[in-house]
C-alpha cells in the first residue's frame, strides 16, 4: 500500500462519524467527574485546579492504563491477520486462516481474562462487534461496481481481502454465539490489517481515537468547550499520544504465530509477564466499574 | 546444581501441602529454606490449617527471590497468612548468602503456585506489601482451582514508610494474579505500577511528569480480592447486593474510600477492588464486607488476618 492509499483510510477511519458506537463511551470520564476527581487530592496542594488541567491527568491516566493493557492485543491481532493475508494463493492458505482464527479467538479469550471490570468489558465488545460490522458493511465493495467490472478504487489484492472477509464471518459468526466475546483491540487489529494499514499507524490511530473519544466526551458532559477541546487534542494530548505509542509499540501477549503448530494456541509466560499486557492505574480500575452506580449519567461507560 | 545424588532445595523456596484426614486439616509437607520460614499455629477449628509465611529480617531484600508452592489436597481448607506487612527494601540490609552474585543486585522477588483439589479451599490473607523507597518488587501467582474448590485471595499494596516521607515512591511494581478454574484461565490480573516516562523523557516529549503518587492520589492503599467457589457465594452475594444499593451523587471532593466489583465466572466468582487513604481504612472495610467468611475459617483467624 502507498502512503497516499494509507493517508486515504487513515482518513476515513479517523472521522468521527464512523458508526463505531464510541460516542456512548467516556472511558470513565463520566464516573471520575461525579466521584469528585475534578479537585485537587489534599496531599497534592501544588497542582493547579483547572478543569483543563484535569481533563488532561485524566487522559494521561487512562491512556497509561489502555496502551499497556489493550495495545498488546491490537499489535498481534494485526500481526496474525496480516501474516495469514499473505499466505493466499498458496496450498497452506487454508490451514493459516483457520490457525489464524483459533489464534485470534485465543487473544479474545485472554483480553476478557484481563479486563475485570464489567463495564470495560460491555464497552469494549460493542465497540468490537461494530468495528467487524464496519468492515463487512462499511468497506465492502459497493454495489454499483458489479463484480465482473474490477476497477474498483482501492486496490482489492483479491484473494487477500477473501480471507479477511472468511475471518470477519466466523468471528462474528461465533461473537453472535456467545463463543467468543469481541473485543475492541484485536477487532481493532483485524480491521486495520484486513485494510492494509501498517502496524505502527494501526496502533497510533487506535490511541489517537481512544484519546479524542475521551475528549469529545468531555465536550458532551460540557466539562470543556469544543474550542478547547482542540486546543488540548493539537498541544497536550499529541504527546500523551505519542509518549504511550512509543512506550507500547512492542509490547505483546506472547501469543505463538507459528502456523505449524495447528494445535492448542499458547503462550510465552516470559513475554506476558516481561512486556506483556498490564493496568497500571487501579483507581481507573476502580472508578469505571462504579459508572452504573451514578444517580444520572449520559454515557454507557 | 546439577549432577549431584542429593535434592538440593533452592534458597528461599518453600512447599505446603494440606490434607484432611476425618475431620481435621493435616500438613503432610511443610518445608522451607532460607530467607523464606513457614510457621504453623494451631488455631481452631482443627478443619482449618493455618501456615504464617515469613521472611527473615522482617522483609525482603533486593536479589531475594522466595518461591513457594502450596498444594491443598481434597475438602481441606488452608489459610495463609503473613505477619505484619512484607517489607521489601531497596538496598541489602545484611549479608545473605548462598545467592550467585549476579542475583544480589537485581529485583526481587515471590512466586506462588497453587493448586486447589476438589472441595478444598485457600484463603490467602497476607498483610498488604510495603515497597521502600526505589524498591523493585515482582510477585507472581497463580492458582490453578478444581471448578467444586473455594478461594479467597487478598492482594494489597501501600504507598511505602509515610513517617519517611515515602509516597509510592518505589522504582517499580509488579503483581500478577492468574485464576484458573477447571483447567480455564478466568482471571489474569497484573497490575504495573511504574513512572510512564521518565522525567527526562518527559521532558523530551514536551510533557508534564506525572508520578505514580499523583496517578493513584488520594490513596494510599489499594487491594485486590479474586473470590470464587460455594463457600464464598453469600459473601459474593452481600457484596453485591450492598454494590447495586449504592447509588452516587455527584461528590464535591474525592471520598476516603472507594471499591467496586465485578462478577466472573457467571456470577460464581468475583474481583473486588478497593482504595482508601490509609491502609488501616481498607482493612477495616475488609473485615466488615467479608464477614460471612468467618464462619468458614473461625473467629481467631479471622480476627488475625483483619483486626
Amino acid at each position: 500500500m502507498d502512503s497516499d492509499e494509507e493517508a486515504y483510510i487513515l482518513l476515513l477511519l479517523s472521522d468521527g462519524n464512523l458508526p463505531t458506537g464510541s460516542f456512548v463511551a467516556s472511558s470513565g470520564l463520566e464516573s471520575y467527574v461525579t466521584h469528585g476527581f475534578f479537585t485537587i487530592p489534599p496531599n497534592l496542594t501544588e497542582k493547579g485546579n483547572d478543569k483543563l488541567e484535569h481533563i488532561v491527568d485524566f487522559i494521561r491516566d487512562t491512556m497509561s492504563t489502555y496502551a499497556r493493557s489493550a495495545l498488546p492485543f491490537v499489535s498481534d491481532a494485526h500481526i496474525i491477520v496480516e501474516e495469514a493475508m499473505k499466505s493466499h494463493g498458496t496450498p497452506s492458505s487454508k490451514d493459516r486462516t483457520e490457525q489464524a482464527l483459533r489464534t485470534l479467538l485465543a487473544l479474545d479469550a485472554l483480553y476478557e481474562s484481563m479486563t475485570l471490570n464489567h463495564i470495560a468489558r460491555r464497552a469494549s465488545t460493542a465497540q468490537g462487534v461494530a468495528l467487524l460490522s464496519l468492515h463487512s458493511k462499511g468497506f465492502s465493495v459497493p454495489r454499483i461496481y458489479p463484480a465482473t467490472q474490477q476497477k474498483i478504487p482501492v486496490d482489492d489484492k483479491g484473494g487477500a481481502s477473501k480471507i479477511a472477509s472468511i475471518l470477519a464471518d466466523k468471528l462474528k459468526l461465533l461473537i453472535r454465539r456467545e463463543e467468543t466475546p469481541g473485543h475492541l483491540p484485536i477487532c481493532w487489529g483485524f480491521l486495520t490489517a484486513a485494510l492494509g494499514l501498517s502496524l505502527d499507524r494501526s496502533q497510533f490511530l487506535h490511541l489517537f481515537l481512544c484519546a479524542r473519544g475521551a475528549l469529545s466526551a468531555a465536550v458532551r458532559m460540557n466539562i470543556c468547550g469544543p474550542y478547547a477541546a482542540q486546543q488540548l487534542l493539537l498541544h497536550a494530548i499529541r504527546p500523551i499520544v505519542v509518549a504511550e505509542a512509543s512506550r507500547c509499540a512492542k509490547c505483546r501477549t506472547g501469543v505463538s504465530y507459528s502456523s505449524s503448530d495447528m494445535g492448542e494456541v499458547s503462550f510465552d509466560e516470559g513475554v506476558m509477564t516481561k512486556e506483556g499486557p498490564a493496568i497500571t492505574w487501579p483507581l481507573g480500575e476502580i472508578l469505571a466499574a462504579r459508572h452504573d452506580l451514578q444517580h444520572s449519567r449520559v454515557f454507557n461507560s | 546444581m546439577t549432577g549431584g545424588t542429593v535434592a538440593v532445595v533452592a534458597p528461599g523456596s518453600g512447599r505446603i501441602t494440606v490434607q484432611l484426614e476425618g475431620s481435621e486439616a493435616i500438613l503432610s509437607e511443610l518445608s522451607s529454606s532460607y530467607p523464606l520460614k513457614l510457621l504453623s499455629p494451631r488455631l481452631p477449628p482443627h478443619n482449618v490449617a493455618v501456615v504464617y509465611t515469613l521472611s527473615y529480617g522482617g522483609g525482603l531484600v533486593a536479589g531475594d527471590r522466595v518461591g513457594l508452592a502450596v498444594d491443598v489436597q481434597d475438602s481441606a481448607a488452608l489459610v495463609l497468612l503473613t505477619q505484619g506487612s512484607t517489607k521489601v527494601f531497596k538496598t541489602r540490609p545484611g549479608q545473605r548468602n548462598a545467592r550467585p552474585l549476579d542475583e544480589v543486585n537485581g529485583f526481587t522477588s515471590q512466586r506462588m503456585d497453587v493448586t486447589v483439589h476438589p472441595g478444598g479451599s485457600l484463603f490467602l490473607l497476607p498483610d498488604p506489601v510495603t515497597c521502600f523507597r526505589s524498591a523493585c518488587y515482582t510477585q507472581l501467582q497463580t492458582f490453578r482451582v478444581d471448578v467444586s474448590a473455594s478461594v479467597v485471595l487478598l492482594d494489597w499494596i501501600n504507598s511505602g514508610r509515610k513517617a519517611l516521607g515515602e509516597n509510592w515512591s518505589f522504582a517499580r511494581y509488579y503483581s500478577l494474579n492468574e485464576l484458573w478454574i477447571g483447567g480455564k484461565r478466568v482471571a489474569r490480573d497484573a497490575m504495573l505500577l511504574e513512572e510512564s516516562q521518565s522525567p527526562l523523557e518527559a521532558h523530551q516529549l514536551n510533557l508534564p511528569v506525572r508520578t505514580v503518587a499523583q496517578r493513584l492520589a488520594p490513596y494510599s492503599c489499594y487491594a485486590t480480592v479474586l473470590i470464587y467457589g460455594p463457600l464464598t457465594t453469600d459473601t459474593i452475594q452481600s457484596l453485591l447486593a450492598s454494590y447495586s444499593a449504592t447509588t452516587v451523587f455527584k461528590h464535591n471532593a474525592r471520598p476516603p474510600l472507594v471499591w467496586s466489583i465485578s462478577t466472573i465466572c457467571e456470577g460464581q466468582g468475583c474481583v473486588l477492588r478497593v482504595a482508601a487513604l490509609e491502609t488501616e481504612d481498607v482493612r477495616c472495610w475488609l473485615g466488615a464486607n467479608l464477614t460471612l467468611l468467618e464462619g468458614t475459617v473461625g473467629h481467631d483467624i479471622y480476627s488475625k488476618a483483619f483486626g
